[in-house]
């Protein structure tokens, strides 16, 4: 009763920081930047086991964001900056005016825009698990993004619409991936596994529901 | 999605926004017009935030959704200061006018750094806030045990 737990995400170091630079541009390998991102896992298990939490993340060291890190684990996806994306979406003085007022930076945060038919090259999170039931016996949760969030946010119509009749089309696909992996997290021994579905909220509250939101 | 999938606890975590340290551009409001949603979802616990006035009122989804597990924010992850310990056990007891004690964990509203290049506080702060969760944790698990 009453567990304590963290939403998944931790700080990063500066050091990782770096390393997360390099490795998007193409200046150091997976192996290399695994092995920096290895010890901050461990420094944060550590960390949690610390303050006596009852349920441990890895701290998602691993990941550019907390969805757009899929890129790296599924075919047809390409990681890009809302940056870039700005030149591609549909309505782009409305996108841009709504960054700057929520103060988003748009090359800060990163898109995992699909550009082919979606395939799990890998498993999403399983190595991240498998890491940390390494480090501790204390149960682990692990989190991936939703089926709703991924797409949304997937879903980029220049890109999409020349593999995808529309974007339920593809989300279909998207369900297909969560749910494959659901099962292998499962099987692989994780205690909570965590559906983010931060927009939501946005959809809800706000009057225009088409209207494109950052994630 | 998870449709017969047995054998795992699943949540869904919702939330308002953690990418800016300013309060005044996260969406603000209770979590009213998202129980349809909630309650067509086929999973064990729902982790929302509720550490600041912005998550609005526990009524809404504890009327609601008392038979499922609540993952309740009680510290905010944009902040530098942990919540007193006091405070997240009150928060809590309030919780457990709906959920009985082994239906209610303690998280964070968030993530402390769902960006990695626009993480919302420091790794001390963040461990800081565990240690009150713990603390807090502790004093509910002697109060219902």
């Amino acid at each position: 009763m009453f567990d304590v737990t963290t939403v998944g995400s931790w700080p990063r170091s500066p050091e990782l920081l770096k390393a997360l630079r390099a490795r998007q541009k193409g200046a150091m390998s997976r192996e290399d930047f695994e092995a920096i991102a290895d010890g901050e896992v461990r420094a944060c298990v550590a960390r949690q086991n610390e303050a006596g939490v009852d349920v441990v993340t890895d701290g998602e060291h691993r990941r550019d964001n907390f969805y757009s890190f899929i890129t790296e684990k599924v075919d047809g996806t390409q990681l890009m900056s809302l940056a870039e994306m700005l030149d591609t979406v549909e309505d782009k003085s409305s996108f841009d005016e709504m960054l700057d007022t929520l103060d988003v930076p748009a090359s800060a945060i990163k898109n995992p825009t699909c550009t082919a038919r979606l395939e799990r090259r890998e498993p999403l999170a399983v190595g991240e698990l498998k890491f940390v039931q390494e480090l501790t016996d204390t149960p682990v949760k692990v989190t991936l993004p939703g089926p709703y969030l991924l797409t949304r946010s997937m879903w980029v119509n220049s890109f999409s619409n020349k593999v995808y009749g529309d974007k339920t089309d593809m989300g279909d696909d998207v369900v297909r991936i969560l749910r494959d992996e659901l099962i292998e997290l499962r099987d692989a021994g994780a205690a909570i596994v965590q559906f983010d579905e931060p927009v939501l909220t946005e959809i809800v509250m706000s009057e225009d529901c088409d209207r494109r939101t950052f994630m | 999605m998870i449709e017969g999938i047995d054998g795992v606890r699943t949540a869904v975590h919702v939330c308002r926004g953690n990418w800016s340290r300013r309060e005044d551009v996260l969406l603000t409001g209770d979590y009213e017009k998202l129980l349809p949603c909630f309650e067509a979802m086929n999973v064990d616990q729902l982790v929302l935030e509720y550490a600041t006035p912005r998550a609005g009122d526990i009524d809404v989804v504890g009327r609601a959704l008392s038979d499922r597990q609540i993952g309740l924010g009680v510290v905010n992850p944009r902040t530098d200061d942990p919540e007193p310990v006091e405070q997240i056990v009150t928060q809590v007891e309030r919780a457990l006018e709906y959920w009985k004690p082994e239906q209610i964990l303690l998280n964070p509203d968030c993530g402390f750094g769902c960006f990695a290049n626009r993480c919302v506080n420091e790794a001390d702060a963040a461990g800081r806030k565990l240690d009150v969760m713990v603390a807090a944790s502790r004093i509910l698990r002697k109060r219902f045990a």
